[in-house]
């Protein structure tokens, strides 16, 4: 999973708000944790991965909806076939039901980091009132995302150039020493980083007192109500029958 | 133009006590960091074994506890350890339940009084604090626990007797409460490579 720097959504067919992915990120957690069949698991992912594709990446949409078929064809092999050790069974039905869990929260999450600029994210947040003790950390944490794994691939290859492995065998050898030569070099290079962005802020008026106007025009339109009432119907929906099944039991 | 002078003497005035937007980026962007190794170590550690994946608070109190401290020792005032617990809570406990997600920032913020309690000074209650802190990465086990009676029910419907059996057997009722345990041992370890290394390379380089 690699993130661009700065998401963009202008290739999208439809352009949605940020709080509406905001929602759907939420919607992807409720569903996932409530949702136990597996025919309704792969209708939600498909109807997510379309979204994505149409929001502007629908070469992630393809790959990602593959991966998801591969592992759902796997898991339903599994419990066809009925042969095999026990624990071997169970733990390989464990992983795939993790997998298929997790895809909703993290296509959602892709969604959310890849098709949205920093400053529609903080144009949004600030429409929805919310302070700014909330607003810079969570904008400076998708911003800062990318710029962690640029560094970090900037400090793998200076190590390889005086001859320091940082992988698996060296993990388990020497623990500590690798913390050190993985922690010391991340953290100084993050630190001048977050120095100039802080700087940057400073100088555009970041921690002015004052309502900030923005370029960036947001506002919900049709496309963000029909996937607000889908998306929060089927939460809702799914919810509620769970609760209802426990209940009846 | 005079409301404006005293709106700023107000903010220099509450700055020695209050998070400015300086530190709310520093708390963003350390929060980016730390999410990014936890999640490369926990998804690195599960890939490997399921039993590892039980252990991945270990790992991850060892490895983040250097970048937790750098964190609240660069802002110095209260705010920093609770932004960093709502972010991994935000992240890492959302698809766990609200009652993870609640614990989470209970965990946090009970970081945050001990720092408070240490007067922003004592460096012995900034290292107390991670392993309080580090506790947390034992919530997002809490859907392990709480879920398991359910999924062991719709497991007997769907697979039959022997196949929740096994399930049982591999998780223990008390799972959060291993979890727990070991996340705390992973702070003790953390607290103590981040003192190291603090002293050893960022005191020096007059970082904080």
């Amino acid at each position: 999973m690699d993130f661009d720097l700065y998401g963009d959504d202008s290739r999208g067919v439809i352009k949605l708000d940020p709080r509406t992915k905001l929602l759907l990120f939420l919607a992807s957690s409720i569903v996932s944790l409530n949702l136990y069949g597996i025919t309704s698991m792969v209708v939600f992912s498909l109807l997510l991965c379309v979204l994505l594709a149409l929001c502007g990446r629908p070469g992630t949409a393809l790959k990602a909806f593959i991966a998801f078929a591969i592992v759902a064809y796997l898991r339903s092999c599994l419990d066809a076939q009925g042969t095999g050790s026990a624990g071997v069974v169970m733990i390989c039905q464990a992983l795939a039901t993790i997998f298929m869990f997790m895809f909703p929260v993290l296509i959602s999450l892709v969604m959310l980091v890849q098709t949205t600029r920093i400053s529609q994210f903080l144009a949004a947040f600030q429409a929805m009132h919310l302070p700014a003790t909330i607003v810079i950390p969570v904008a400076v944490l998708f911003r800062f995302i990318p710029a962690v794994q640029d560094e970090w691939q900037g400090i793998r290859k200076a190590m390889a150039f005086r001859g320091i492995r940082i992988d698996a065998q060296s993990v388990v050898r020497q623990p500590f020493k690798t913390i050190e030569y993985m922690l010391v070099p991340l953290l100084f290079s993050s630190i001048s980083v977050m120095e100039e962005l802080a700087a940057a802020a400073e100088a555009r008026g970041l921690d002015a007192e004052h309502t900030r106007s923005s370029y960036e025009d947001v506002r919900l339109g049709v496309a963000d109500y029909v996937v607000i009432v889908l998306f929060g119907g089927i939460a809702v929906y799914t919810a509620l029958n769970v609760r209802r099944a426990v209940m009846g039991q | 133009m005079a409301r404006k002078e005293i709106t700023q003497d107000t903010a220099t005035e509450a700055s020695s006590k209050k998070m400015r937007t300086r530190d709310l980026i520093y708390a963003g962007a350390f929060g980016a960091i730390y999410l990014v190794v936890m999640l490369i170590i926990v998804m690195g550690s599960s890939m490997v074994s399921p039993i590892l994946y039980l252990l991945a608070p270990l790992f991850v109190g060892t490895v983040c506890g250097t970048i937790y401290e750098m964190c609240v020792l660069k802002v110095r005032k209260f705010g920093p350890a609770l932004i960093l617990g709502v972010l991994f809570a935000l992240v890492a406990c959302t698809s766990a339940g609200p009652l993870s997600l609640v614990l989470a920032i209970g965990f946090a913020l009970a970081a945050e009084l001990i720092i408070m309690a240490g007067k922003y000074q004592s460096k012995m209650m900034y290292l107390l604090s991670f392993v309080v802190f580090n506790c947390n990465m034992a919530c997002p086990y809490l859907m392990l626990q709480l879920a398991r009676d359910e999924f062991l029910a719709r497991s007997v419907e769907f697979y039959g007797q022997a196949y929740a059996d096994t399930l049982a057997a591999i998780a223990p009722s008390w799972v959060f409460f291993l979890c727990l345990g070991v996340a705390i041992l992973g702070g003790i370890i953390g607290a103590f490579i981040a003192n190291k290394l603090i002293s050893k390379h960022f005191e020096k380089a007059g970082i904080i």
